[in-house]
């Protein structure tokens, strides 16, 4: 149960957390030392007006310089940050936060609600043509009413806004607004913040040097001197680069799991996993024959077998899906109606159709994308139906899909501390992300019904009986789940949960 | 030769034009539209088309690439949509990288390929010669990203001598720099030196039938001052070619070998580029490297005319 729902169930308007620990205390941190990260990509700037969205190389080294207003705690629960506590109007449309006293910038400068709002107008600010506006257009404004107030004002209800802000994303991370004034264009590249960690030194493409906040607001924290992220894009070279000593702790996904299990089996090593929320997921156009039959998107459905898929794509790393939701949500369904595999079931339906089923799909012209297509061509064979892949570009997909060109397109559901902005997105008929092109009253006033409801245990069934209604209509279907990685030295400890993909090395030490 | 220069440099003119075109076509055709790549998975088609419109993403192409020439003739490269960063100021941050990983990769193919070539030849259909020649073979098959693990596994994994990724500028650290450069500048070279050596083993095998050679050895001198000081000079016409067309060529391998060992170069910068579809630094790097190959390639015919005045003359 999250903070939210308890505080909801009371009726109690304010709820305070004194004490804040992110790490369990049951190891005795050291401080002091030096890590070398390894992850993906290069990383672009943090200037949201210049980059737009964080990636999540950025977002790795946004938690370790900036910090949020909210976190999450290692039980997935809303902890405070820059904000103490926090406080709602009954219709969820008006959230007050109470912020943190003598929280200073790297620069020296104040964090306080002016600067908060400062950051918010900034990004709003339609002259400024941010790519990062888009993402709080359900923001009305932000007002900040005295010293350490600030009050969101919102256009649509959200229960969930203290979990949805707790990403170290372009929108949430908070900025000097003195430093990015006086840096012009330079700021994107010298970013300046209130996190535990200072930049030092940044080569373009090569290593970015972080140095310990000595006046963090967190007087125990951080542990390590010394953080070095360093782009490896390479996943072999990554690896060896942990095996070698030179990086202590590298960002992985599935597509490398033979270095992951390899890794499972190294005494010197440590694997951290997150089963996240949200899964890897497909749409189909239900305009477009011959999806237009729902006895097809069932038969297609039951014809896919997601352990045999998981063995043949990832050695079995990746975990079926039977719902958008996913382990690491709050969303824990009893039933959640998903179509059992049946091969003999999908030829009986697809015989029942009666016409050949013909169609193509869209796959991402990567090795993973083709992959991943020929599994489902060999599934859907059996069962009677040809499918063509039509393999195209990353960046095609998005376009193809939001002009209705499809008939099946590949599409996901991140890992979000709610399910309600994506699941609102991706259902509500006319949403421009509803894929589908499926309207459903009951499935509108479940969605509507969920993002104003405050008990957890009502939103759960609500969210439920989403997921049993799109698995009897088979619009969507769900492959896996999302699950992140990060492989480390074992002598690297307080690593906490990988939410989002983000590996935050801010609260970790070495033993 | 001054005559030779000017009709050399009126050459490459419209090659660099037609470079800038297909460069520009290249880009500006590859699949996905800019305006969905910038904003995001989540953007609206109202916000694409207004982003579309601040690009001139809606004028037709033969504008864009007039008006895209017209900048660029006035140095005006553009700016990374990304970083904010100019193609100026992102290619001169990387360049030194990429020119040294390239000229130790074609000093250490040199440093291997020459001497096993002078050795190949003065025994040619030896058992060395034969045996060297076949290396060479299995040594251009094998692709570089293997040999880039390959070389990792045994030198870094296994042994620790050197390290598997990673980079220091060298004037921060000589030494430490050096070491970083070894792996990938072998990588490279391992595929350098067979065109180097079967190039010039043949050269030598011609010049080594020649009548001054045969005068050479009826007047006793030693093999080996025959070889270095008679044979070589000669010999090596074809080489300087070679090395500097290599030279173009190792560019494109530094896309993989950059990648595989972290090292911060061009070749990193334009699969970066690729990745993130920053069109911008795709179109302003491949257009930069394309007239470095031009130039490298004028330098080449230069010092060829230097050391065979037949060819400024237009004998040749």
């Amino acid at each position: 149960m999250t903070k939210i729902a308890a505080a909801a169930r009371k009726h109690v308007p304010i709820f305070l957390v004194a004490a804040f620990a992110l790490v369990s205390p049951a190891q005795a941190q050291k401080s002091g030392g030096s890590i070398t990260v390894g992850q993906e990509l290069d990383i672009p700037g943090f200037d949201p007006l210049k980059v737009g969205v964080y990636d999540t190389s950025t977002n790795t080294a946004a938690a370790a310089i900036f910090d949020t207003l909210t976190t999450l705690d290692e039980k997935g629960e809303v902890a405070p940050k820059l904000a103490v506590s926090w406080t709602h109007s009954d219709d969820y449309m008006i959230w007050t936060f109470k912020l943190r006293e003598g929280v200073k910038f790297h620069d020296g400068t104040p964090f306080n609600a002016q600067a908060f709002k400062e950051n918010f107008d900034r990004q709003k600010d339609p002259a400024n043509k941010c790519r990062c506006a888009f993402y709080i257009t359900n923001v009305k404004e932000v007002l900040a009413p005295d010293e350490y107030t600030v009050v969101y004002k919102l256009t649509d209800p959200s229960v969930n806004l203290p979990a949805v802000i707790t990403i170290q994303s372009q929108n949430n991370v908070i900025h000097s607004p003195t430093a990015w004034k006086t840096k012009g264009d330079d700021y994107n590249r010298n970013p300046v913040g209130t996190g535990p960690y200072i930049l030092k030194s940044w080569t373009a493409g090569d290593r970015m040097v972080l140095e310990k906040n000595p006046s963090y607001w967190d007087k125990s924290r951080p542990y390590l001197d010394r953080i070095i992220l360093k782009p490896l894009p390479d996943a072999q070279s990554r690896f060896a680069s942990l095996q070698s000593g030179e990086a202590d702790i590298i960002w992985d996904d599935e597509n490398d799991a033979d270095n992951i299990m390899k890794a499972q089996k190294d005494s010197k090593l440590t694997v951290h996993t997150y089963k996240g929320s949200g899964a890897q997921v497909y749409a189909f156009n239900t305009k477009l024959a011959p999806f237009d039959d729902v006895r097809v998107r069932q038969a297609l459905v039951m014809a896919i077998d997601r352990p045999k898929m998981s063995q043949a794509i990832s050695n079995g790393l990746s975990r079926p899906a039977t719902n958008p939701y996913g382990e690491g949500s709050w969303v824990k369904c009893k039933d959640d109606g998903a179509l059992p595999f049946d091969v003999e079931k999908a030829k009986a339906l697809l015989k029942d159709y009666g016409k050949p089923v013909e169609f193509k799909m869209l796959v991402s012209a990567t090795p993973r994308g083709r992959m991943i297509g020929q599994v489902l061509q060999q599934f859907w064979k059996r069962a009677g139906a040809n499918m063509e892949i039509e393999q195209v570009d990353q960046a095609t997909i998005p376009s193809r899909a939001f002009t209705r060109q499809f008939q099946l397109t590949p599409w996901r559901i991140v890992d979000l501390a709610d399910p309600d902005p994506q699941m609102y997105a991706n259902f509500r008929s006319g949403s421009p992300l509803a894929l589908s092109s499926f309207s459903n009253p009951e499935l509108d006033k479940l969605l509507d019904h969920a993002r104003v409801t405050a008990d957890l245990g009502q939103r759960t069934e609500d969210y439920c009986a989403i997921s049993r209604l799109i698995n009897k209509e088979a619009i969507w279907f769900w492959t896996f789940q999302n699950t992140y990685y990060a492989l480390s030295s074992a002598k690297l400890k307080g690593f906490p949960k990988i939410y989002n993909g983000v590996i935050d090395v801010s609260t970790t030490w070495l033993e | 030769m001054l005559n030779f220069v000017v009709r050399r440099l009126l050459a490459i003119l419209p090659v660099l034009l037609a470079v800038s075109l297909l460069t520009f076509l290249i880009a500006s055709l590859l699949p996905g539209d800019l305006a969905f790549v910038i904003l995001g998975d989540q953007a609206t088609p109202e916000n694409v088309a207004a982003l579309r419109r601040d690009m001139g993403l809606d004028q037709p192409l033969w504008w864009r690439y007039l008006s895209w020439l017209g900048h660029v003739l006035q140095g005006d490269l553009g700016r990374s949509f990304r970083t904010g960063q100019t193609v100026l100021q992102a290619v001169a941050e990387r360049i030194p990288v990429s020119l040294q990983l390239m000229l130790m990769a074609e000093f250490i193919g040199l440093l291997i390929g020459v001497p096993v070539a002078i050795a190949c030849a003065a025994r040619a259909g030896g058992a060395f010669d034969r045996f060297m020649t076949g290396s060479a073979f299995a040594m251009l098959s094998m692709p570089s990203f293997l040999m880039a693990i390959l070389l990792i596994y045994l030198f870094a994994v296994e042994l620790h001598w050197l390290p598997a990724t990673g980079y220091v500028p060298f004037t921060e650290e000589p030494l430490s720099n050096l070491r970083f450069f070894v792996l990938p500048a072998l990588t490279l070279a391992l595929a350098e030196w067979p065109g180097i050596m079967r190039v010039l083993r043949s050269d030598m095998i011609a010049t080594l039938q020649e009548d001054y050679i045969a005068l050479a050895k009826a007047k006793g001198l030693k093999p080996s001052r025959i070889l270095f000081v008679h044979a070589l000079k000669p010999s090596s016409l074809t080489l300087v070619t070679v090395t500097g067309i290599n030279i173009g060529r190792l560019l494109g391998g530094t896309l993989i070998v950059e990648s595989i060992f972290a090292l911060p170069g061009i070749g990193r910068l334009l699969v970066g580029a690729i990745y993130t579809r920053d069109l911008v630094i795709l179109q302003g790097v491949v257009l930069l490297v394309a007239c470095g190959f031009v130039i490298v390639n004028f330098i080449v015919d230069m010092l060829y005319a230097v050391l065979d005045p037949r060819i400024r003359h237009g004998h040749a």
